[in-house]
Order: C-alpha cells, then structure tokens, then sequence
C-alpha cells in the first residue's frame, strides 16, 4: 500500500458527504465544516509471510462549528451517525478502493481542534485499512 | 549461526502457495516410545519406534481463487493425501525446507466482529519428512 495513495482514496470517498470540505492530508488551516485525513497513527508490516499484507491506522478528523453552539452537536451527531449520508463509517465502509482491500471505521474521540485561536468542536476517527504489502 | 525472522517463512500445499495469506505455521515432529522396563530398575527404559508429524498453518482470509479457503475446503472435501513444502527461513538456495505428504484434517474460519476473518488448518503428516536443502 502507497500511503498517499491511501490517504487519496480515503479523501476522495470523504469528498461525496455533500458540504464537508476534504484535505487528505494535515493543512495548516480549515473552514468547518471540514475533514482532515492525517498520518496513520500505526501500522504493521508483514501482517503474513513474503509481504503478503500490510495494514494501517489512519486518523480522519472531523472538525465542525465552534463548541458552544448547538448546531455543531447536531452536525456532528450526523457525522458520527451509524447510518445516513453524512455518517463517516458508513460513507468510508461502502466505498470501493484500489490501494487497500479493507476498511473499517471505529468508534472517534471526541476533541476541540484550535483554528486561528478559536476552537472548534472535532472528533477523531480511527480508520484501518488491510492490503497488499508488496504489489 | 544468525537469529532468523518468521517474516520470509514460504508456505505451500498441493503446489498452491499460500504464504501470502498465512501468518503463522508450525510442524511437530515425534517419535512413538515403548516401555521396555524390566524388574529390578530404578528408572523407565524407553525404546523408540515410528515417527509422526502434525502441522498447523494459520492466516488471513482471502476470496481469490488461489486463497486459503478456496484450496483448503477442496482439499478437506477430497481427503486425499498431497505435498506440503514449508521453507522456514523463505526461498533461495540451500535453505531449508520441509516437503511431506499430508492430509487436511481440519479447516476453520474465524470471523471475529472488531477483526479481519481468520482461518486455520490442520494437518496429518503421513510418511517421512524429507528435510533435503532448497535446490540451486
């Protein structure tokens, strides 16, 4: 697996949630609403023998409106959502990739992401992906 | 003498290569032990007999037509004896390789909800183990 590759893929799936603006990679900057698609947090080589398989932990986060209103909840609660055409782990795990053979979105950490000194409601999804280790 | 990682290990059964879906495999070789001890000893006296073999390949799931379940139900199903070749230390010429006829007595598919689906094997050995060294 090619890692920008992956982090393409992933944001380009991210880009059909209608509104969420998408960088698949860390930008120094963002308007909410907006998807980050970071540096995997882990990995692991040689998940089988002769480099059959590699797999990856990728964080995507989601960053809203400011804290304190209400509408952020409520955006976020639909990002967030098991189900619906805003939810990041439906949306990701129906996708159709080429980079990797799996994916799988777990339950995100809730966070405040820091724009230009306002903070902004976030969650952190951590999202696996299994492939090819050597084709 | 150098430590060797499992990482290049090379797996094969019935000339299907699976190393690509497998993550663990073992072989256990024994030998049958008899009894001999006569009155008048202090300790058990042991005489040996045949050898058996049992292997063990685990891995990954993998729809293609080359993967794991597709070779290893049919191999199960059949109930035919067929070639295993395990390479510990990988391919290449001179390292060792294990090469014995087996027959697949066991296949399970692990399908666990948080994790990839697994699999596993097990193996009968039947007849000697040939240990020759990988050819050039």
């Amino acid at each position: 697996m090619n890692l920008a590759n992956v982090m393409d893929e992933i944001a380009g799936r991210l880009s059909t949630i209608e509104g969420l603006r998408v960088f698949a990679w860390p930008v120094g900057t963002l308007t909410p609403p907006g998807a980050v698609v970071g540096y995997p947090a882990d990995g692991q080589y040689d998940e089988t023998y002769g480099r059959g398989a590699d797999s990856m932990t990728i964080p995507v986060v989601i960053v809203v409106g400011r804290v304190s209103e209400r509408a952020s909840r409520d955006l976020l609660a639909a990002y967030v959502d098991g189900s619906g055409a805003r939810s990041i782990k439906t949306v990701l795990e129906t996708g159709t990739y080429t980079t990797f053979d799996t994916i799988r979105v777990q339950w995100p950490d809730f966070d405040v992401y820091t724009v230009a000194g306002t903070d902004y409601l976030s969650v952190v999804f951590d999202v696996s992906v299994f492939g090819k280790g050597s084709s | 003498m150098t430590f060797k990682h499992s990482k290049d290990t090379y797996v094969s059964i019935d000339d299907v290569d699976i190393s690509a879906f497998t993550d663990s495999s073992e072989i256990g070789r024994k030998i049958d032990t008899s009894d001999v001890t006569t009155y008048g000893k202090a300790s058990h006296v042991y005489s040996t007999g045949l050898m058996d073999g049992t292997g063990k390949i685990s891995g990954t799931y993998d729809d293609s037509e080359a993967g794991p379940r597709a070779t290893l139900t049919e191999l199960l199903a059949a109930g035919e004896a067929v070639t295993f070749i395990r390479r510990p230390e990988g391919t290449g010429a001179g390292l060792p390789q294990d090469s014995v006829s087996v027959f697949v007595t066991s296949y399970t598919e692990t399908n666990a909800v948080a994790d990839m689906i697994k699999w596993s094997v097990d193996l009968q050995f039947s007849g000697d183990v040939d240990t020759t060294a990988q050819a050039g």
